[in-house]
């Protein structure tokens, strides 16, 4: 049974292989719009949403507990009805929502954007952060 | 597929479209659309993070090479933990038909999408042929 088990693995994973490689998955993978990149500091969770095309005023950011959510919407580039096209690009709504850690406090979010990125930065709760003591002699 | 989408090789414009035909796997391939019309040619390319002082746009002979840097603002002692983009910088190439004017192409950067328009050559524009009376 196990060996059977190991004589199948290498060409699963053949296969996966192709799946991969096959511009099916690399095109369907890349669709994900926003992307987002985060980060953590001692005091704070950065977030990084990479919104091109979308202006910051029709963005809407929501921050509830530790629940980050942002919707907006890509309208389609107005174009020639007679032009040839080949599209990329994502096109339409979009929500993400983003489960940040427990001790960040909403209060305390700042965003900016910038160059098609939307750069969140939550505070983390001020009891969490870590505070040097001094001792005194 | 509808009456105006046209396999790649007919457009004008023809590029790399998946990760697999990048030269350096480092670079991020962005997104592009191509749209053609009589008068030339209009590309939308996504480079979210790049501002326009760390965009480079080169034309030799007929390859388009757009290159930009991701410059997000970070704040020391950052600590990644989850990440959808995982380089910092973008790379494409388009090669142009010699129906296109590569010498007289448009550039604008808004909200991280960078907008070429590349007419089309003189001699290729689209002419009417008046018939004179006999």
């Amino acid at each position: 049974m196990i060996s059977n088990m190991l004589r199948f693995s290498p060409s699963l994973f053949d296969g996966l292989d192709e799946l991969f490689a096959s511009d099916f998955y690399m095109r369907n993978r890349a669709e994900a719009y926003p992307q987002v990149n985060m980060g953590t500091t001692k005091k704070s969770v950065e977030i990084y949403l990479f919104t091109p095309g979308v202006k910051a005023s029709e963005l809407d950011v929501n921050i509830e507990k530790n629940l980050l959510s942002i919707a907006g919407e890509r309208k389609a580039d107005e174009l020639d009805k007679d032009a040839i096209n080949r599209r990329e690009r994502f096109v339409g709504k979009f929500k993400r929502t983003i489960v940040l850690p427990e001790d960040v406090d909403p209060n305390m979010t700042e965003a900016v954007y910038r160059d098609g990125v939307l750069h969140i930065s939550v505070a983390k709760k001020e009891e969490v952060q870590p505070r040097r003591i001094n001792v005194t002699v | 597929m509808t009456t105006n989408t046209r396999k790649n090789k007919d457009l004008n414009i023809a590029t790399e479209h998946s990760a697999m035909e990048r030269s350096q796997p480092q670079d991020l391939l962005p997104k592009a659309d191509i749209h053609e019309t009589k008068q030339g040619a209009v590309l939308y390319i996504d480079l979210p993070g790049v501002h326009k002082n760390s965009l480079d746009i080169d034309v030799d002979d007929n390859v388009l090479t757009i290159k930009g840097r991701v410059e997000l603002k970070t704040p020391d002692g950052l600590n990644p933990t989850y990440m959808d983009v995982h380089a910092g910088a973008y790379k494409r190439k388009f090669t142009l038909s010699a129906e296109l004017d590569s010498s007289k192409i448009d550039a604008s950067l808004t909200d991280g999408v960078l907008k070429l328009e590349i007419p089309r050559s003189e001699k290729h524009k689209p002419r009417k042929i008046e018939v004179k009376a006999a």
